[in-house]
């Protein structure tokens, strides 16, 4: 690991948990599903990973892909609980799921370590492993945006009806991503309990649905670089902004707004319209071609009035 | 054999009856044309038939497969492409994105699993050439004309290579080259053997384009034959006019 990488290692981890906790969120929210189950599932995924590594010794990547099988599970059982529900109804069921685990966790006696959780997580996970993991997911993540996955999770999303219409299953849609969302909160939470080597029922409360919710909203809810860009912000500004005090949450408050009201689809959709505004002004520039003077949108000769004696064109010289 | 066979079909919203016992039997290869005033529940009939609103009463079979009991996602991949009366692109993907949409039905291009979205781009961009708009594959729908958007729609259902076509109202807000382009374009689908179904207020369309029409009246039909002899029925006359200048219209 190069030098800067590892004086920092802790908060790259870091970064990588964040990059998965708000691709738990987003992979739902691509397709409209507004759903938190994936912050449930980082607790699932926390204390399954934990329970394993000091109840049975388990390695690493066994106890991590324990815990996103059964966030997977549970994921399976909530979509077919909340498949009717949507928008605010399911984000609100949702949540609840995150609530009861953690009364949950917190009466679970000597398995769960109670109100306090559970500490000396010792299991051997490094930089280097935990990197790989999050490259595989975020590999899968930007597949699913692209091609015939990427369309129809656009369609469900912007309009079921029309997705249905074109014979996407809108159900299975879903059904899928909200499970995917589960699985990926629950790794999000392995690592982290092995990471910082504890876990208790205060790790996944309603701070870290504003924290996911904040990542995904300020970075890009659309596309995997957008978490990834809320992450890395929402990683490092905390370290950046500690001369401020108790002011970084003004910050915070400040940051989110300003890109809620004027970049509502985040640094990365602000990015992308910069993009092809460049591109637009870039093939204005071009000098004209065969067919000049056709109308700017390529529309055909428009006839605006075609009444008796009365006629205008747009496209078309006069 | 029959494309589509519609038998006694109502759609019933609480105490409105949208649709009530509409029986028709869609022949390939011909175009049918669904007319009546704002209402009279052409659109629902459509709907009813690509399986987005439940039957209240009949039975709705196309190619073996009943609507009734299947879900619109089954209906669109047994073959029926549609639509809709308002423009409904994705506005975030590129106009080719947007037809690539129907290329993707699961069926299609089953033989062609390596060169797959080769095969996909070149039908969604043959289905555009067909409609006029391969020049603007790579603009967004709100760069394009609203007559623009609305034949990238045709495109779309188009690039679902459907075995029967719903058409709402293909051709509204278009100017008159445009309606003459769609018009071009759907006799040379029927040509090609592609059966339509078309909902439409333009009397001039409907009888320029349909080989049979069904007009509606307050959910029931109240004619149906050829399209001349349906547009100078008295019932059909009343039922876009009124009592009054329907007997006018007549003569009467």
């Amino acid at each position: 690991m190069s030098g800067v990488l590892g004086a920092n290692s802790v908060l790259v981890q870091a970064m990588l948990v964040n990059l998965l906790l708000a691709l738990s969120l987003q992979i739902p929210l691509r397709s409209g599903v507004f759903s938190f189950a994936g912050l449930g599932s980082y607790g699932l995924g926390a204390y399954t990973a934990a329970i394993v590594v000091l109840r049975f010794d388990h390695p690493a990547l066994l106890a991590l892909a324990e815990g996103v099988l059964l966030s997977g599970l549970v994921g399976v059982l909530l979509a077919r609980l909340l498949r009717r529900l949507n928008g605010l109804y399911l984000g609100m069921a949702s949540i609840a799921y995150g609530g009861i685990l953690a009364v949950v966790v917190a009466n679970g006696g000597a398995l769960t370590g109670g109100a306090e959780g559970l500490y000396g997580v010792v299991a051997d996970l490094g930089l280097t492993e935990i990197t790989v993991i999050v490259l595989l997911v975020v590999v899968a993540v930007a597949l699913s945006e692209r091609g015939r996955t990427g369309r129809a999770v656009a369609a469900v999303r912007e309009d079921p009806e029309l997705a249905a219409a074109m014979g996407v299953d809108v159900a299975r849609v879903r059904f899928v991503v909200l499970v995917a969302g589960c699985m990926v909160g629950g790794l999000a939470g392995g690592i982290n309990a092995i990471m910082l080597t504890n876990v208790a029922p205060t790790d996944f409360g309603f701070h870290l649905a504003v924290l996911g919710l904040t990542m995904i909203i300020v970075g890009g809810a659309r596309t995997w670089l957008g978490a990834l860009v809320g992450a890395a912000i929402f990683t490092w500004l905390p370290i950046a902004l500690q001369a401020l005090g108790d002011w970084r949450t003004v910050v915070y408050g400040c940051l989110v707004a300003a890109v809620a009201v004027w970049a509502p689809h985040g640094l990365i959709g602000l990015a992308g319209q910069a993009v092809r505004a460049v591109r637009r002004s870039a093939s204005r520039r071009k000098p004209p071609g065969p067919g000049a003077g056709r109308a700017p949108t390529g529309a055909a000769e428009v006839d605006l009035l075609a009444g008796e004696g009365v006629g205008a064109s747009v496209g078309r010289p006069m | 054999m029959t494309v589509l066979e519609l038998d006694d079909v109502a759609v019933h919203f609480g105490g409105v009856r949208a649709v009530d016992g509409v029986s028709l039997r869609v022949e390939p290869g011909r175009i049918y044309g669904l007319l009546g005033p704002n209402g009279s529940g052409k659109s629902t009939l459509l709907a009813a038939v690509s399986g987005l609103v439940p039957l209240t009463r009949g039975s709705i079979t196309y190619a073996g497969l009943s609507a009734r009991r299947h879900s619109p996602a089954e209906v669109a991949r047994s073959g029926v492409a549609r639509t809709f009366q308002t423009v409904r692109l994705l506005a975030d993907l590129t106009v080719l994105e947007n037809v690539l949409l129907g290329t993707d039905r699961p069926g299609r291009f089953r033989a062609a699993r390596r060169g797959r979205a080769r095969a996909q781009r070149a039908a969604a961009m043959d289905a555009l050439t067909r409609v006029g708009l391969d020049g603007s594959a790579d603009r967004r729908p709100a760069e394009l004309s609203y007559g623009m958007q609305r034949r990238v729609e045709i495109a779309r259902a188009i690039a679902m290579s459907p075995h029967l076509l719903l058409l709402d109202e293909p051709v509204a807000g278009m100017n008159r080259e445009e309606r003459a382009e769609v018009r071009d374009v759907l006799c040379t689908l029927r040509g090609e053997g592609l059966t339509q179904l078309l909902v439409e207020h333009d009397v001039q369309m409907i009888t320029d384009t349909c080989d049979e029409v069904v007009a509606m009246n307050s959910g029931t039909v109240i004619a149906r034959g050829d399209p001349d002899d349906v547009v100078r029925e008295p019932a059909v006359r009343e039922a876009y006019l009124g009592k009054r200048w329907g007997r006018r219209a007549d003569g009467g």
